[in-house]
């Protein structure tokens, strides 16, 4: 019932996106001709027909709609750089990003959990300040600038991981994880400072709740309090800022990507965006923004299960 | 001035010096420039030089780290820059190709002729040469390219190709280019993509996914491309050039970042890198165990007057704007220091076609005479630009955005306020800054002027109307060079006329410069012969020009 109440707003949400992706990119300065043609040989003729070829005269509404009717198809067209066809390269980099990603949340979870715990069980100490400023240290650094201080670290100092590249995981599932784990954790540093605030926060007020000090004087070990009674309820906020931080991923890998030399969705946008290869950017950003609102539909379910509280008391409303 | 940068130390110093000569096309639009890294300074400017080259081995791989992806290996199609060329010259052979010596020579050609008034190039190919599918490479091949492709409605080589009305087969191996008027330059169209023989039954088969499957005469034969991460090619065994290639296996990596390029040579994840930014040669050079092939092209950053345009149609402004800079100052921010001399005209000293009047004329540093023909803009009754006697000029200048080209036009502010005008910076991303130039919509912008293809073609562009000539500057001197260069081939009477343009360029600064483009190929030290190949009948090649490696001559020593 709950996704069914949800649809027609999703629907509405993404047609709106697609709408200004597909506004946004044809009123971008810089003719898609012009780069596809190159200073050299971009004669006024040459440049008729290649808009001709590529159906750029046709009046903006009528190229997004035979877009839009395509793209539900599952046809985005073909780049107008490459003719690669907009959704194989979609399909081809989008595990690469996601695997990046995932595995940049799972590294912030893992170590925000532990210090964010430890930070609101500390709360006030010395341990505590030291984990909060280091917290907003790594928030202030760029992950641009991480990036380059993990590859000199771990490749030119250290070398034990590769500064640049990417394995398929098909084809070598060891060489992969090396490939993903410096840019992952180029993301995740950031990701791993806002979680470890956020969950320092919510657990110490749930550490001044009635049942945490009932706990308490029932003898139970301040581990099993912290883990089995206090995590779940701090979590709420943690679980809907990690959906909302797939956004901050998504914008890093661009730029994170490049650097990488990934062969990842993000870098793929940013090059279409610099050339003007329209299909593609369109593509890709509908992609992003189908992605981006699925994950945080799931968060809201996930949120709703964390929660029972809030299932029950929207069930009961809606009856 | 020749060989002041680079090559300590060995006897190939000598040849790259004179490898550093002329070579490909690098683009003339695109407004790149320096690196936000310091400029070294010359004598403390380490590395540079090359390894001792030993005996040839034959077998391993390499990986060559690029500066970019290129979108499609497919002739008319193809749109790569230096990165792309390099992959190019693994895959595919060009017909023609430059000289040490500047000359454009047949490479894949056996030989290429003209009539007598050059109206009509016939070009012979040699025998028994295959694609890599077995398709032979015959004179019906060449002209399926031709009128298949090459000159397909959206190619991008149509324009290059403009003065050929027909491509004639005349025997199996032999095809004739007739021309619509004559052009002594016209083998060196056939150097770029418009020369790169690609099979025409594979293109065919293949169809709109041709781009992803090159298939060529090349040294090497296509294996796979996974688009922003490798592109593997394979010794090829049948090869029409005995003995070559030496390596088995070479995969080309775009990594489009300078800084984590460097890096992944340094820790050695790849054996080889390109690299067109001052700032990234000159760490090279400091790497121990590292070899740079460096190479001196045309290709110049500067700035461009838009001629067209009140107050940058009269002289007396363009003149006090070009001796109003520094231009070693400018150099130096965009890292160049010690890389780069200063550059007075199109062409690089390392060129036949530099000339040494042209650049004694070229305006230096001299901020009274800059003064003094300024006041005499401003306080002429009759300015070109409308404005009240006395009162200051105003423009904007235009740049993309990068680190280093901001710091570069804040520098160039300074100069030019500090004579009084009145300069606003703004910032234009790329593919708009391209296009205003295409459309003289600018008043004074940043720009790349500068290339190796035939001084015929590059000037023709630059200096003869059409949107190709930015700064929209024409003169009887250089249409009469011109008519030179396209009616002789005669190698002094054409340096002549080169010399005659550039002085006419020099006295009548339609642009200014902020010094030539070093670019580097990079290599561990047992990557060998990178800039050694050479044509069939032994005479030695051009180099690597901006960056452009022919791997087929390369080999790994143990």
């Amino acid at each position: 019932m709950y996704v069914l109440r949800r649809l027609p707003s999703l629907i509405a949400t993404l047609l709106a996106v697609s709408i200004l992706t597909f506004l946004m990119t044809s009123l971008l300065p810089g003719d898609p001709a012009l780069q596809i043609l190159g200073a050299e040989n971009a004669t006024p003729e040459a440049i008729a027909a290649v808009r001709a070829e590529l159906s750029l005269d046709d009046p903006l509404p009528v190229r997004y709609l035979h877009w839009i009717g395509d793209a539900l198809t599952g046809d985005f067209g073909r780049s107008y750089r490459t003719n690669e066809p907009v959704s194989q390269a979609i399909v081809e980099r989008l595990p690469v990003t996601a695997e990046i990603g995932l595995l940049a949340i799972v590294i912030a979870l893992a170590i925000a959990i532990p210090v964010g715990m430890l930070s609101a069980y500390r709360a006030g100490t010395r341990t505590d300040k030291v984990i909060s400023s280091t917290s907003f240290g790594l928030l202030a650094v760029p992950n641009f600038m991480v990036a380059i201080l993990l590859i000199l670290i771990f490749a030119v100092w250290l070398g034990v991981l590769p500064a640049t590249g990417w394995v398929n995981f098909t084809d070598n599932p060891v060489q992969n994880l090396r490939s993903a784990l410096l840019p992952a954790l180029s993301l995740a540093i950031a990701e791993m400072a806002v979680y470890t605030r956020l969950l320092r926060t919510d657990m110490i007020a749930t550490l001044q709740q009635d049942f945490v000090t009932m706990a308490r004087v029932k003898g139970v070990s301040n581990r099993r309090i912290l883990f089995r009674h206090a995590l779940r309820p701090s979590s709420f906020s943690l679980l809907t800022v990690a959906g909302v931080q797939v956004g901050a991923i998504i914008g890093g890998s661009v730029v994170i990507e490049t650097l990488f030399a990934v062969p990842g969705v993000g870098r793929l946008l940013l090059e279409a965006v610099l050339v003007r290869d329209l299909l593609m950017v369109q593509g890709v950003a509908l992609v992003i923004a189908v992605s981006y609102v699925v994950v945080n539909f799931t968060v809201d379910i996930l949120y709703s299960y964390l929660d029972p509280r809030i299932s029950h008391g929207r069930s009961a409303a809606r009856v | 001035m020749r060989g002041h940068r680079r090559l300590r130390g060995g006897p190939w110093g000598r040849t790259l010096a004179a490898a550093g000569l002329v070579g490909l096309l690098l683009g003339t639009a695109a407004c790149g420039g320096g690196d936000d890294s310091e400029g070294s300074d010359p004598s403390s400017a380490g590395g540079g030089g090359i390894s001792e080259q030993g005996e040839p081995v034959e077998g391993g791989e390499i990986t060559v780290g690029l500066e970019a992806e290129t979108n499609s290996w497919l002739p008319g199609e193809y749109g790569g820059a230096n990165a792309g060329t390099t992959v190019a010259y693994a895959i595919y052979d060009p017909l023609m190709k430059r000289t040490e010596d500047g000359e454009i020579k047949p490479y894949l050609a056996e030989s290429m002729e003209p009539n007598e008034d050059f109206t009509a190039w016939t070009l012979t190919l040699r025998p028994d040469v295959q694609f890599h599918d077995g398709t032979p490479l015959n004179g019906e091949a060449l002209k399926t390219i031709f009128d298949k492709y090459l000159m397909a409605p959206t190619s991008n080589v149509k324009n290059s190709l403009a003065d050929v009305t027909s491509l004639d087969v005349v025997d199996d191996l032999a095809v004739t280019y007739t021309l619509n008027k004559t052009n002594a330059a016209f083998p060196s169209v056939l150097t770029g993509a418009a020369g790169w023989p690609f099979s025409p039954t594979a293109a065919e088969e293949f169809g709109e996914d041709a781009g992803a499957n090159p298939v060529g005469t090349g040294p090497f034969t296509f294996v796979s491309w996974q688009r922003d991460s490798n592109l593997v090619v394979e010794k090829n065994d049948n090869y029409w050039q005995e003995g070559l290639p030496h390596l088995d296996k070479v995969t080309f990596r775009p990594i489009p970042d300078e800084d984590t390029r460097l890096a992944s040579l340094q820790s050695g994840d790849i054996d080889a890198m390109q690299t067109l930014r001052q700032g990234t040669v000159s760490r090279a050079r400091d790497i121990d165990g590292v070899d740079n092939y460096e190479y001196l092209g045309n290709n110049s950053g500067g700035s461009i007057f838009n001629t067209t345009k009140a107050p940058f149609d009269d002289l007396r402004v363009r003149q006090a704007m070009a001796y109003g800079m520094d231009q070693p100052a400018l150099i130096d921010v965009i890292g160049g220091t010690g890389l780069t001399p200063e550059a007075t005209q199109y062409f690089s000293p390392d060129s036949p076609f530099y000339s040494e009047e042209a650049a004694d004329a070229f305006p230096t540093y001299d901020v009274e005479k800059a003064q003094e023909l300024y006041d005499e803009y401003i306080n002429d009754p009759q300015r070109s630009d409308g404005q009240p006697v006395g009162t200051d000029i105003s423009f904007t200048y235009n740049c993309p955005p990068d680190p280093s080209l901001n710091e570069l036009s804040q520098l160039y502010q300074s100069f030019w306020s500090a004579l009084g005008m009145d300069v606003k910076l703004n910032t234009v991303e790329q593919a708009a800054h391209i296009q205003n130039g295409l459309a003289k919509d600018y008043e004074v912008q940043c720009w790349r002027v500068g290339d190796e293809a035939d001084p015929y073609i590059t000037l023709k562009n630059a200096f003869t109307p059409g949107p190709l000539n930015f700064t929209g500057y024409t003169s009887p001197t250089i249409d009469e060079g011109l008519e030179t260069l396209r009616t002789t081939a005669d190698l002094d009477e054409r340096k002549a006329a080169v010399a005659d343009i550039s002085m006419d360029i020099s006295e009548n600064v339609p642009n200014v410069f902020t010094g030539y483009t070093l670019t580097d190929v990079a290599v561990q030290e047992a990557v060998k012969n990178v800039d050694g190949w050479e044509f069939p009948d032994g005479t030695k090649g051009d180099g690597v020009p901006g960056a452009t490696t022919m791997w087929g001559f390369v080999w790994l020593a143990d």
